[in-house]
């Protein structure tokens, strides 16, 4: 839903991705080694705590300077060695074994083992509920996490899960002998170490840091990986888009992480390579499907909401309000994550004669003003914007008149983020107020997370559509629990088949990812989240001057 | 002793002042629909006990008095609390983002202080010629543009000449002393240039209106009537006499320094206080709203009292 939402990505990305994978992989002609490669952001890094911190740039970092069990590789379509080289199941999936590297070192000199690893993960079940709540979810089902020897851990599951990999491609390996001095008043700590200055083993180490204006990256020529062609990578962080795109034309910068929409044309004509690809973040139609609301019950109708979803011209909004850098969306996981994605859950055509033929057919007859009349109240209803999404807007704008035109009066109730949130969740998070709200998820690409946000579980935690399903629940639980690759995506994919018919969302528009470069850089690898994502350590390892 | 009576109650209407205003910013802003843990349980993975194992971390368990109470007692022993959001002391949130503000914001209201304060004078003294048409029309037309629109524009103008954005250039290795001053002196012009542009005109009307004012009065034409150069009549007679509206001008725009400039800050990427308490309105941030809005008050009286403490001695009258 928010931008900050981690994509934090564990499964197979779209095919067509490979072959926009790698620009150059760094062996290009005329590829020169050293130099600063000069980043510049709209977003930025809350906090360099990997317990406290939100926005995604933080998550970034953190895979560059810390080091992670494993990573994608370079086409983002399979698990690759990060500090584990090898690993392997056994017990049916309930313990798994990681080999990991020898030799490899902190930034401060200090040896990092397997028992950092496990530490970790010890330290994260342990304070799951306080300190550490922001990695609980990626230990779920584990038992113990433990360190035989400097080079093995073994992590020993309740229930065999579907995501190991998947989950540990997200969790960052903290170095015990750091971390550990910070675990008091109940793990409490662990959210109020500032972090800085910050003793990693990544690629990068982390030089400096100014909230809101500078993170330089400094190549770690101890990391146990691939080296980094860079001496140095700098993140700039800008609070205003035309100033970003003002530093990139005049140099000060020499790639903007993700282009606005209005500024592709300018920096393309001014000679910079811009590139963008299928990403995750997608906007959404949202419909309060709690069962249990009292007003406006007719919006649980699926007659209703399918007429809904029939008069939204989603190639309308692709152009208009992404500019055509957008692709329209269908099902809550998107199209970019590749094989998780159903490709037979399409969107719904645009038509309003069908649409007004559903309600036609549903009995609710036009009053005198156009606007239909159901259970003796006119179908007339607030739609809930929040104001940091500026796309949903533009995405109002063009669905107002389209569903005047079936009937239904819609009225904008812009408000930021958190109010927006609580008018969805009220009253005491029983989502018993609110009809229909726009927003946006940035999902990850492990299917897992987004199909967790419509579980009842998730009422006053994620949820923003009050859905709340049986059936659904135990189709999430059974996914969650199915080791085998194949059989749980064919869960998945019934599970989007399932919420495309429930509807609590009509999915609106998938937004490219778009970034652009100096023509004398390259080597940057493409994902859904950037150049600069949390998916693997190779962009920034491999970007280069030419 | 009517001077010891003034100052004295001058001090405890600015005492009172900031504990009204310190009860009024603890209860406006938990008035605002959503809280913390709205935004801060929602991290990728957190569990629904999240959201109450912060809700007891941030005391919000609690009801608002003894919220208010525990603030109070916070505050008398001078802890502004642990900004929500990142975890850190409130005070060097504060410190670190009025570091930052404080030189570009000082910079652009001495600017309009001194541009205002001569166009006034300018326009008083030229009046009814060209000179004063052009000089108010150049200050309205900059005090009625929108400050954000102003900034974009110089941002586009210079863009390649002077840095856009953030306060330093940090990709430069090792910059000698004067290297850096340069550098530091062309990130802060365009956001210091935009405040004072955007703030002269005020000080311009007022400056001119004061001193249109006093330009008419009887001592003025028996200061010309002396034979005094024209200057010396400005000077010593006009300006002086003109001083009381400017100086709570200028002791208003000091006060409100530390609240920083949020357009500005946010055009120009600069890491200042406006933008610090920009996203904790956001986040519902309580501990560094208040803080933030606590400096902001304390800083406001004070100017004022340093005002109220110069009309004293600007015009003795005051006191009678």
């Amino acid at each position: 839903m928010r931008k900050w939402l981690a994509v934090l990505s564990t499964a197979i990305l779209a095919a067509g991705l490979a072959g926009f994978a790698t620009q150059a992989s760094g062996s290009g002609s005329g590829a020169k080694a050293g130099g600063t490669f000069r980043m510049g952001t709209s977003s930025r890094i809350d906090s360099l705590n990997p317990y406290v911190a939100f926005n995604q740039d933080a998550y970034n970092t953190f895979e560059y300077v810390y080091p992670f069990l494993v990573q994608y590789d370079k086409t983002n379509s399979k698990f690759a060695p990060d500090f584990a080289t090898s690993w392997k199941p056994s017990d049916g999936g309930k313990t798994w074994t990681f080999k990991t590297r020898s030799g490899a070192k902190w930034t401060d000199g200090q040896p990092l083992t397997a028992k950092d690893a496990a530490w970790t993960i010890t330290t994260d079940l342990k304070y799951a509920a306080g300190g550490a709540a922001n990695a609980a979810g990626l230990v779920a089902h584990i038992k113990s996490a433990k360190a035989p020897n400097a080079n093995t851990l073994v992590v020993r599951y309740s229930k065999a899960p579907g995501n190991v990999l998947g989950q540990f491609q997200q969790l960052a390996i903290l170095p015990q002998h750091i971390w550990s001095k910070h675990t008091g008043n109940k793990g409490t700590n662990l959210k109020t170490f500032s972090n800085n200055p910050l003793v990693g083993a990544g690629p990068f180490k982390l030089a400096k840091f100014k909230k809101d204006d500078i993170a330089l990256f400094q190549r770690n020529s101890s990391f146990y990986g691939e080296k980094p062609k860079v001496d140095a990578f700098g993140l700039q962080m800008f609070s205003n888009e035309d100033a970003l795109v003002a530093a990139l034309k005049a140099h000060q910068i020499d790639a903007i992480e993700a282009v606005p929409g209005t500024a592709i044309k300018t920096l393309k004509n001014a000679g910079f390579n811009v590139r963008s690809t299928a990403g995750v973040d997608q906007t959404d139609f949202i419909i309060n499907s709690n069962s249990k609301k009292s007003g406006h019950r007719e919006l649980l109708n699926l007659k209703v909401k399918a007429a809904m979803a029939h008069a939204i011209d989603r190639k309308q909004i692709v152009r208009v309000v992404f500019l055509g850098y957008a692709r329209p969306a269908s099902s809550i996981i998107p199209a970019a994550t590749g094989a998780w994605a159903n490709p037979a859950v399409k969107p719904e055509s645009f038509n309003l004669a069908l649409a007004n033929k559903l309600l036609d057919g549903a009995g609710f007859k036009k009053g005198s003003d156009g606007i239909r009349v159901a259970g003796g109240h006119k179908m007339s209803y607030d739609m809930i914007t929040p104001t940091d999404v500026p796309s949903t807007n533009r995405t109002f704008q063009i669905l107002q008149p389209d569903f005047k035109k079936i009937g239904i009066q819609l009225r904008q109730r812009a408000l930021d983020s958190t109010a927006a949130f609580d008018a969805i969740t009220t009253p005491d998070n029983k989502y018993l107020k609110f009809d229909l709200a726009l927003w946006d998820w940035v999902g990850l690409i492990d299917p897992d997370f987004m199909l967790s946000v419509v579980t009842c579980a998730q009422y006053g935690g994620w949820s923003d559509s009050g859905f709340c399903d049986k059936k659904y629940d135990s189709m999430y639980s059974k996914q969650q629990l199915t080791p085998n690759q194949a059989k749980r995506k064919a869960l998945v994919w019934a599970m989007q088949r399932y919420l495309q018919a429930k509807r609590p969302y009509i999915w609106l528009a998938a937004q490219d990812a778009v970034w652009a470069v100096s023509k004398n850089w390259a080597g940057l690898v493409a994902s859904p989240q950037g150049p600069f994502n949390s998916i693997n350590k190779l962009s920034l390892s491999r970007v280069h001057q030419q | 002793m009517r001077g010891a009576d003034y100052v004295l109650k001058r001090l405890v209407f600015a005492v009172l002042t900031v504990f009204i205003a310190v009860t009024i910013n603890f209860a406006l802003f938990r008035l605002a629909p959503g809280s913390a843990v709205t935004n801060l349980a929602r991290v990728p993975h957190a569990t629904p006990e999240t959201r109450l194992a912060l809700k007891r971390e941030f005391g919000l368990d609690k009801s608002k008095f003894q919220q208010y109470v525990l603030y109070l007692q916070q505050l008398a022993h001078g802890n502004l609390g642990i900004s929500f959001a990142n975890q850190q002391p409130v005070s060097s949130n504060l410190r670190t983002a009025l570091i930052n503000t404080v030189p570009m914001v000082f910079l652009g209201t001495l600017f309009a202080i001194v541009l205002g304060t001569l166009t006034g004078i300018i326009s008083a003294w030229r009046r009814g010629t060209k000179a004063e048409g052009a000089s108010i029309v150049t200050a309205l037309t900059f005090y009625s543009m929108p400050t954000h629109w102003l900034g974009l524009m110089l941002v586009i103008l210079f863009a390649g000449v002077l840095p856009t954005g953030g306060m330093s250039n940090e990709f430069l290795i090792n910059p000698s002393f004067t290297t850096h001053v340069k550098d530091l002196g062309e990130h802060i012009a365009l956001p210091a240039l935009t405040l004072g542009l955007v703030l002269y005109g005020e000080y311009t009307l007022i400056v001119r209106s004061a001193m249109l004012e006093t330009l008419g009065e009887d001592y003025v034409l028996t200061a010309r009537a002396k034979g005094l150069k024209p200057w010396a009549v400005l000077r010593r007679h006009a300006l002086r006499n003109a001083m009381l509206p400017i100086t709570t001008l200028v002791a208003l725009s000091l006060g409100y320094i530390v609240a920083g400039a949020i357009l500005i800050e946010t055009v120009f990427s600069w890491p200042g206080i406006g933008r610090a308490v920009y996203d904790a309105v956001l986040q519902r941030d309580y501990p560094m709203l208040q803080g933030a809005f606590l400096v902001l008050t304390i800083s406001v009286v004070f100017f004022n009292l340093v005002a109220d403490l110069l009309y004293f001695r600007l015009d003795p009258r005051i006191t009678e």
